[in-house]
């Protein structure tokens, strides 16, 4: 292996784990404020590619573009609350919401998928690239929409990681997270606070369609993958900190593109989650993980 | 302990009987192929899902690989008979075996892992497999599978030809087998310690569960039905196809389980029929279908998460409500005569905030005697008494809410000892009497206590039978008891006949044409009554009666049966009462549970004695 | 004065699904005074506080804080089947947040708070209660003054402090809502005699300063020191109101309560 593929693999990898990032980030949101996984969260990310295509055909250009950027996180922001609402809040005092929200956002997805295959159809379609064109460094060619992506990225995930840390909604937001009794004696309004935190989420998994619709085809079906992918990540990093994910979702992503280049494509799945079970195994919490959230 | 008799003498016995009977003759009615094709999906998938249940509604253990050991089960099946040209008979339960020792490595790294982290694990790991099944394309065909596997035969005859009559019947076989050995597993040591596990996990694991080893066996255990489900699926569809590992086969499985019914055995089997069905008859609409199928899980959920079988028991409890109440309100006027000649004393009927009560007041300015009868009796069981004592006292019973000729209660409010109390308390205004002497019986005897614990009547005296004075509840409840089967039943919902007669036999007396009367009024008692009194044992104040027996202030006699089975005498003896008439409790020779039935004479006599002494006569 | 008391239960019931706790309790606090509340174990004193601060809804009966209606009024309607999801079908009868933004603050039994919260973001989150009324808002300093030992620990997260700091930033947090009227369920449950007494000494200083109290206390002499009224509370009911004047010693209520039966 020559120093450029190293460099060429490593570009890739990066830009898996900026992706992959954006993904587990939205659902580690959900999954530390509620305690519960979001099976949606991969239709999310499906509907956010559409609406972003959908809206961005009406403008030219850069401005369709940022027009279908805000249809993606304004719109997804609804279907999260929506989701919240009718999948979730029904079981919030139950002893089994894990269980029963597990299902009920499975069936979400599979309805917001077929809509998605209702309206949009099932031929698959492509967002053009924020920017057109290719850039060099080091010797090695990349797209310049794929280094823009990053960039985005880490700047969408440190807003949101300020929001979470600095803002008075943030705080209470994951004070919510951690004991929603003392929340409520304090309080806070922690309905609005947990629809919010959904909202958020799925408006984070809307940006991440947006960003995986230009690099990828878009079919009613794209979801699962990033959803699986997003999962593996959230499980190799566990939740303990904003940052975990994000640090798991590069590593993710770095294996991934190394271990497609030295065994293969087939495998690398293969090859991720069988070291996932063994991080499980040794230590559940995840290995950026600092204590097991008493879910 | 706990009341377990043998699945042929359960009141689900006959149910699935019929249901079985039906299923059988099914291919005869309807000569179709495709509906046979459809009944073979939900065997199929009623296997899978009750298996399933084993470990996520029993085991509280969110195994969400279990369908991919259905798939490791179908692709068993396909290398072992295709590739290795193994027999399909044998190669359907090799499925089971393999699917059996992947659960054992999917259990490993789960031993430790609880809540979410199960389903993340076991969703990695089905993950895992399919990715290896994908990868590996020249054993198992990687994304196209693998086709045309060998059908099943028989003696030659292969079962492609026969119109699936073949496939029907071993699909009905498996699945009968399956539900058996589930109904057995679940019933089990086994099944227990699952349970255990679940409700109370540290509890289970102090009391000796071994929480790595029964979540094994569990797993295995589902394992073994999902895989020999995939065995039989392969040779059926003759197909092994990687889409039984994806999120949709999973949602099917998953939603039959739910809409059915988790931690139920027979909520799965419903389910499977039910959604099976129902996801055939809208096949044809494409993105429309999964979005109905989507929907109405949600629906379910969100406003039913008990899911179809507990609609069905719910169901259950109001046809026995309806008929229990219909019989008390039909009996109130046709029995009335035979009633009243066995007590001798006109019966009346007044409103209670219990609820409709009936009562039977001999009068006249004696001593009054109020008599409480017990759990799923009625007021008649004081026949002898109201016979021989009449002469001496003013004798008043009633019957209990949802018992004899009283009006069924609301169970949350009407259905427990101090209810019971205010209604004596009501009756006994009713009456206009103010101190009278109270005698209980059983559950009547707790009244009593209660009753005489409130203070709102003043109790000129007090006596019970068959009653075990508490102190600590639940503890004391088991010391004060023999645990026979037939207490147990005491708090049981439904009776089948024979154990309505075994209940009746040793509360009361056994089947004779004197005890014919109770016999037959056990069936009128409202189930919830039972159930709901054991339920709500935690609202009396017993150390309050406990006070009040010490304080000794009441004149008070204990007349137990000296054969009584469910009582444990020394226990009764041991307790500290301020005073006690005869100075300990006084046994009726030869008296069973209930001694004034059984032994009158004795009875009346001992009784008399008492009431000279507590009335001061 | 006015006449209308400070809060005022009218024949409160309530529990959790589908078992009832406790069962008409009336009870009235008047402007100023502090209140006790002593009982065994497992008899139903902190469902009721739970209920009076909207954490669950109550089933019959009124909650009324100076004179405003904390619940919606109306029983609680009956559920015919075990099965439906009442959380769908059925409107919740309070609201938490109102109850704690009208005055009235609840500091839990053994509140654990947020683990992965700072002193400081746990001191900020407080002050939300108060927001809206006017009240002044220096009471984070005054509640550091009380507390000390906080002000050390003030980067830490609360998984790190020891229980007894845990439990004084609970009481702090508490304090820094400005209440009307603070309920303290077991301040002292499992702490040392020190921490106890150090605790017992800035409930002293709160309550000092005007703040009327509800305490709940396992030890009667620890309460006779700070409150006018003690209410026995067994069984789900109030069974007896002692005034302070003749408030008996800790064994003579054990006594009241329990009789010679556990003896």
């Amino acid at each position: 292996m020559t120093f450029e593929t190293f460099l060429f693999v490593l570009a890739g990898g990066l830009v898996l784990g900026a992706l992959y990032a954006l993904m587990a980030t939205g659902l580690a949101v959900v999954w530390t404020t509620l305690g519960i996984f979001n099976f949606a969260h991969g239709a999310f990310i499906t509907f956010g590619a559409y609406l972003a295509w959908q809206v961005s055909q009406t403008e030219a250009g850069n401005a369709g573009y940022f027009a279908g950027a805000a249809a993606a996180v304004a719109g997804l922001f609804i279907t999260g609350v929506i989701f919240h609402l009718a999948l979730v809040r029904p079981f919030e005092r139950k002893p089994n919401v894990v269980l029963l929200s597990v299902i009920t956002t499975l069936a979400g997805a599979t309805i917001l998928e077929n809509a998605i295959d209702l309206v949009w159809g099932p031929r698959s379609k492509q967002l053009a690239p924020m920017v057109p064109g290719d850039a060099t460094f080091f010797g090695v060619t990349t797209s310049k929409n794929q280094i823009l992506m990053i960039v985005l990225v880490l700047i969408i995930l440190a807003a949101v990681g300020a929001f979470l840390r600095y803002s008075a909604t943030g705080r209470a937001m994951r004070a919510v997270a951690q004991n929603r009794e003392a929340a409520e004696l304090m309080g806070l309004d922690v309905p609005k606070l947990y629809a919010g935190a959904f909202g958020l989420s799925a408006a984070i998994a809307g940006l991440a369609g947006l960003f995986v619709g230009s690099i990828h085809f878009m079919t009613p079906s794209m979801g699962t993958d990033p959803l699986m992918k997003a999962l593996l990540v959230v499980i190799f990093g566990g939740v303990a900190r904003f940052t975990s994910p994000i640090y798991a979702a590069f590593v993710v992503g770095l294996v991934e593109a190394f271990s497609t280049y030295y065994v293969g494509l087939y495998w690398t799945p293969a090859v991720l989650f069988g070291l996932m079970i063994v991080v499980l195994i040794v230590k559940p919490e995840g290995l950026f993980g600092k204590y097991e959230r008493s879910v | 302990m706990r009341y377990d008799p043998p699945f042929r003498k359960s009141t689900g016995f006959i149910p699935a009987l019929v249901a079985l009977a039906l299923l059988v003759v099914f291919p005869f009615v309807f000569t179709d192929t495709y509906s046979r094709h459809l009944m073979i999906l939900v065997f199929i998938y009623a296997i899978v899902a009750a298996s399933w249940d084993l470990s996520l509604g029993f085991g509280g253990l969110v195994n969400f690989a279990h369908v991919a050991l259905f798939a490791v089960g179908m692709y068993t099946y396909g290398i072992l008979a295709k590739t290795l040209g193994l027999d399909p008979w044998l190669a359907i339960p090799a499925g089971g075996l393999v699917a059996m020792a992947f659960a054992a490595a999917i259990a490993l790294p789960i031993l430790r892992l609880d809540g979410i982290y199960v389903i993340l694990v076991t969703i990695a790991f089905s993950q895992l497999i399919y990715q290896i099944v994908i990868s590996q394309s020249d054993v198992t065909g990687g994304t196209s599978g693998m086709v045309l596997l060998p059908p099943l035969k028989l003696a030659g005859h292969s079962f492609v030809l026969n119109h699936k009559i073949g496939y029907y019947y071993t699909a009905l076989g498996i699945f009968v087998v399956s539900t058996a050995c589930l109904y057995t597993i679940i019933r089990s040591r086994l099944g227990r310690a699952v349970i255990a596990l679940r409700d109370n996990k540290y509890y289970a694991m102090a009391r000796g569960v071994s929480e790595a080893r029964t979540r094994l066996a569990a797993l295995a255990a589902s394992a073994f039905f999902a895989g020999v489900a995939g065995g039989f699926y392969g040779s059926y569809v003759r197909v092994a196809s990687p889409d039984a590992f994806g999120l949709g086969f999973l949602t099917l499985i998953l939603s039959i389980l739910l809409v059915g019914g988790a931690g139920t055995l027979w909520g799965p089997i419903v389910g499977a029929f039910v959604i099976t069905l129902l996801s055939e008859a809208i096949a044809d609409y494409g993105p429309w279908r999964s979005i109905a199928i989507g929907a109405i899980i949600i629906l379910i959920l969100v406003f039913y998460p008990g899911g179809l079988w507990a609609a069905v028991q719910e169901l259950r409890e109001g046809v026995d409500m309806a008929r229990t109440s219909m019989l008390a309100r039909w009996r109130r006027n046709r029995g009335r005569a035979e009633r009243e000649r066995r007590l001798g004393t006109r019966e009346q009927v007044i409103s209670t905030p219990h609820g409709l009560i009936a009562y039977a007041d001999s009068g006249g300015d004696k001593p009054p005697v109020l008599f409480i009868h017990g759990n799923s009796a009625c007021k008649e069981a004081f026949q002898y008494q109201f016979a021989a004592l009449r002469d001496d006292f003013r004798l008043i019973a009633f019957d209990l809410p949802g018992h004899g000729v009283s009006g069924n209660g609301e169970p949350e409010t009407d259905y427990n000892v101090p209810a019971y109390a205010e209604v004596a308390e009501k009756v006994l205004e009713t009456c206009g009497v103010k101190n009278p002497v109270v005698f209980g019986w059983s559950l009547g005897g707790y009244v009593a206590l209660e009753l005489s614990a409130r203070a709102v009547v003043k109790v000129r005296g007090l006596a019970i039978a068959g009653t075990t004075p508490l102190n600590l509840v639940p503890d004391d409840f088991g010391a004060g008891y023999d645990a026979s089967s037939h207490l147990i039943l005491a708090g049981k919902q439904y009776f089948s006949p024979t154990e309505a007669r075994a209940y009746a036999g040793s509360a009361t007396a056994p089947y004779s044409a004197t005890s014919a009367f109770m016999h037959r009024n056990l069936g009128r008692t409202d189930g919830r009554a039972r159930v709901y009194m054991f339920s709500k044992l935690g609202v009396t104040d017993w150390p309050r009666q406990m006070r009040m027996l010490r304080d000794g202030t009441v004149p008070f006699a204990i007349l137990n049966g000296s054969d009584d089975p469910f009582l444990n005498h020394s226990y009764i003896r041991g307790l500290h009462y301020g005073s006690i008439w005869t100075g300990a409790p006084f046994d009726i020779a030869g008296g069973k549970h209930a001694p004034f039935f059984n032994k009158p004479d004795e009875f009346n006599a001992a009784f008399r004695r008492f009431m000279r002494e507590a009335c001061g006569l | 004065m006015s006449t209308v008391p400070l809060l005022e239960l009218q024949h409160l019931s309530g529990g959790y699904e589908p078992v009832q706790i406790f069962r008409d309790v009336d009870l009235v606090i008047a402007h100023g005074t502090s209140t006790g509340l002593f009982g065994p174990n497992g008899h139903g004193k902190t469902t009721l506080l739970r209920t009076v601060s909207g954490v669950i809804d109550p089933w019959s009966g009124n909650i009324l804080f100076e004179g405003k209606q904390l619940n919606r009024p109306g029983e609680r309607g009956r559920r015919r089947s075990r099965n439906l999801n009442y959380d769908v079908f059925t409107r919740r009868r309070m609201n938490p947040k109102n109850v704690a933004r009208a005055g009235l603050i609840h500091v839990a039994q053994g509140n654990l708070l947020y683990r992965e919260l700072t002193v400081r973001e746990t001191l900020g989150i407080a002050p939300i209660a108060a927001r809206g009324r006017g009240e002044p808002g220096d009471l984070t300093e005054k509640a550091l003054r009380l507390f000390p030992r906080l002000s050390e620990r003030m980067n830490q997260k609360v998984r790190f402090l020891s229980g007894g700091e845990r439990q004084m930033l609970s009481v702090a947090c508490g304090l820094i809502a400005a209440p009307r009227l603070l309920i303290l369920d077991e301040p002292t449950l499992g702490l040392s005699p020190k921490l106890r007494r150090e605790l017992a000494d800035a409930i002293q200083a709160i309550k000092a300063d005007g703040v009327p109290l509800i305490i709940v206390d396992q030890d009667v002499d620890f309460l006779k020191s700070l409150i006018e009224t003690l209410y026995l509370f067994d069984h789900g009911r109030i069974s007896g109101r002692i005034e302070r004047a003749d408030m008996p010693s800790h064994e003579e209520i054990m006594r009241m309560l329990f009789g010679e039966v556990h003896s």
